[in-house]
């Protein structure tokens, strides 16, 4: 999505843009491959002795500025705050300046822009870490503190995305200048990819709970095609008057993975290239208002059912960064929450791992489903002579991403199968790269929000196509999705640290 | 030549498609409904497997 999102800030751009915009999807994703593996690869160099990315900057939930931020690894603890803080933008900047080029990016204006969200994102980590906004009830005593919002220090997340939705609402200029580097689906494939070998980690511990998981997840992506798909198409050609060519793209942006879906079903059905574009641009703005509404609501109706919140998430809020973005944020809010409450401390991560694993597999038949559509249109609605539609274009459709992310869970899962002894050093290898994970994560919310340009949308005269989105999203997929990972999570609880 | 990402503007497109609508072809229909049933069935059967099996 990034060249599209960015895009979708400008004011014009080329039709041969606009083409390339959709085409060079598959070169980010395969990027967001390679960068979450080189990562996970080094992070890997624990098991060989060899710490390579112990000097990577955490923060801890802090009472004292001074003592947030620290190197990740106690063999780097010599080193000074700043310095691993600086080390870590380097390092990032070096991967992503090279990912850059690769993607024909203006590397001044990328250096530029990544330099600024860094910044930005990660002093919204910093400050979300404060003791009285992220501190859960039971560090209060060790902090000396009265009270805190118990948000966690994943409440940065939400700081990041507010800090862009004001450069992109009320900061033009400034989105304009950042829009080189703000590519938030380069920027969470890259973390998904991390991300499954942390999975990998919670797969080994409770590997009864993880194939359940995965079976439910699978079982509940065919809401996404089957359920929701075929309505909302009906929704809006029947009752809004939309053409074949909008609705399309419409019911597959609203039903399965926002912009993925809209730009691949659009191609399938040889919609022009603006109007996915159109429709991926709604999609961001509702993804952004779902990330701010539904993990408050799950933290708020599902603490005890901390499992269905993450389906939830995967399963209600479109675009993968949004998805897994809630997924996190409902992981941090329902802990905090469910301690509180009911004394129970659940492992983090689980909440997040099944919002992911459900969007993934979202993702997956992404692919499929436009092979599907393409062949009904080119053989049934729209035929042409001498056109076929061939299978690989289901390869070509399908999300490299996935590829990085299953890579990196089965190299976990064997690595603990085959040597148990390792499954230490292993998890102590995902820690570390899950440092990354949190920043590319971070630097998520903060390129959503700057994509968000809710006034701009409005004035290209978006509210009847944002009718059957709102009609559709809240009034139908948001409460089925609910039923649906109730009725597939409904009693699977994350393991607990201590009840 | 340029393209404005106001041009077509939204607005002006969804005019046109007042004016010209296209009605729902029975392959539509089709696939709306059997997508649709078929989804219904597999998250029953998927259910009971989920619950009583896995």
């Amino acid at each position: 999505m990034t060249n599209l999102a960015a895009t979708l800030n400008q004011e014009t751009a080329s039709e041969g843009e606009a083409l390339a915009i959709v085409q060079s999807r598959v070169t980010e994703d395969w990027l967001a491959v390679w960068i979450g593996l080189f990562v996970f690869a080094l992070s890997l160099g624990l098991l060989a002795g060899i710490d390579l990315l112990g000097w990577a900057v955490t923060t801890s939930v802090w009472t004292v500025p001074a003592k947030a931020l620290a190197p990740a690894s106690k063999l780097y603890s010599h080193l000074p705050a700043s310095f691993s803080l600086v080390a870590t933008y380097f390092f990032l900047l070096a991967v992503l300046l090279v990912g850059a080029k690769a993607l024909r990016a203006d590397l001044k204006r990328f250096a530029a822009g990544f330099t600024a969200i860094f910044i930005v994102s990660y002093a919204c980590w910093f400050l979300g870490s404060w003791a009285y906004i992220a501190a859960t009830p039971d560090k209060r005593a060790a902090l000396k503190i009265p009270w805190s919002l118990s948000l966690t220090n994943e409440s940065g997340f939400i700081l990041a995305l507010l800090a862009g939705l004001i450069v992109g609402n009320f900061l033009p200029g400034v989105a304009r200048w950042l829009q080189e580097a703000v590519r938030p689906e380069l920027y969470i494939k890259t973390g998904i990819v991390i991300l499954g070998g942390f999975l990998g980690i919670a797969a080994l511990e409770q590997r009864q709970l993880a194939t359940s998981v995965i079976f439910r997840g699978i079982c509940a992506i065919i809401e996404a095609y089957l359920i929701y798909w075929p309505i909302v198409y009906f929704v809006s050609r029947r009752y809004f008057g939309f053409s074949r060519e909008w609705a399309v793209p419409l019911a597959s942006g609203i039903s399965i993975c926002g912009v993925s879906a809209a730009i691949a079903t659009g191609g399938a059905i040889r919609a022009r290239p603006v109007v996915p574009i159109m429709v991926s641009s709604l999609v961001v703005i509702f993804a952004v208002i779902e990330l701010m509404v539904l993990p408050f609501a799950a933290q708020h109706f599902l603490y005890n059912q901390p499992m269905v919140a993450g389906a939830w998430m995967g399963l209600a809020v479109k675009t993968d960064g949004a998805a897994v973005a809630s997924g996190a944020i409902a992981d941090a809010l329902i802990r905090a929450k469910a301690l509180a409450v009911t004394g129970v401390i659940y492992q983090a991560g689980w909440i997040t791992g099944v919002s992911a694993t459900v969007k993934v597999f979202i993702d997956v038949f992404i692919g499929v489903w436009a092979f599907i559509l393409a062949w009904i249109w080119s053989a049934k609605i729209e035929p042409r002579s001498g056109e076929k539609v061939k299978v690989v274009e289901i390869w070509q459709r399908f999300p490299k991403f996935i590829l990085g992310y299953v890579a990196t869970f089965l190299i976990v899962l064997g690595i603990g199968i085959a040597a148990p002894g390792l499954i230490p050093k292993v998890k102590a290898s995902m820690g570390q790269a899950n440092v990354f994970r949190a920043i590319f994560f971070l630097m998520t919310f903060f390129a959503i929000g700057v994509l968000s340009n809710f006034r701009k949308l409005w004035q290209e005269g978006i509210a009847k196509l944002a009718a059957v989105y709102v009609l559709c999203l809240f009034g139908y997929i948001i409460w089925v999705g609910l039923l649906i990972s109730w009725l597939f999570f409904h009693g699977v609880l994350p393991p607990t640290l201590k009840g | 030549m340029k393209l404005n990402m106001t041009e077509p503007r939204l607005a002006e497109e969804l005019k046109k498609m007042e004016g010209e609508y296209e009605p729902l072809l029975p392959v539509e229909r089709k696939l709306i409904w059997y997508t649709f049933s078929t989804g219904v069935v597999l998250l029953a059967i998927f259910v009971l497997i989920s619950r009583w099996f896995v």
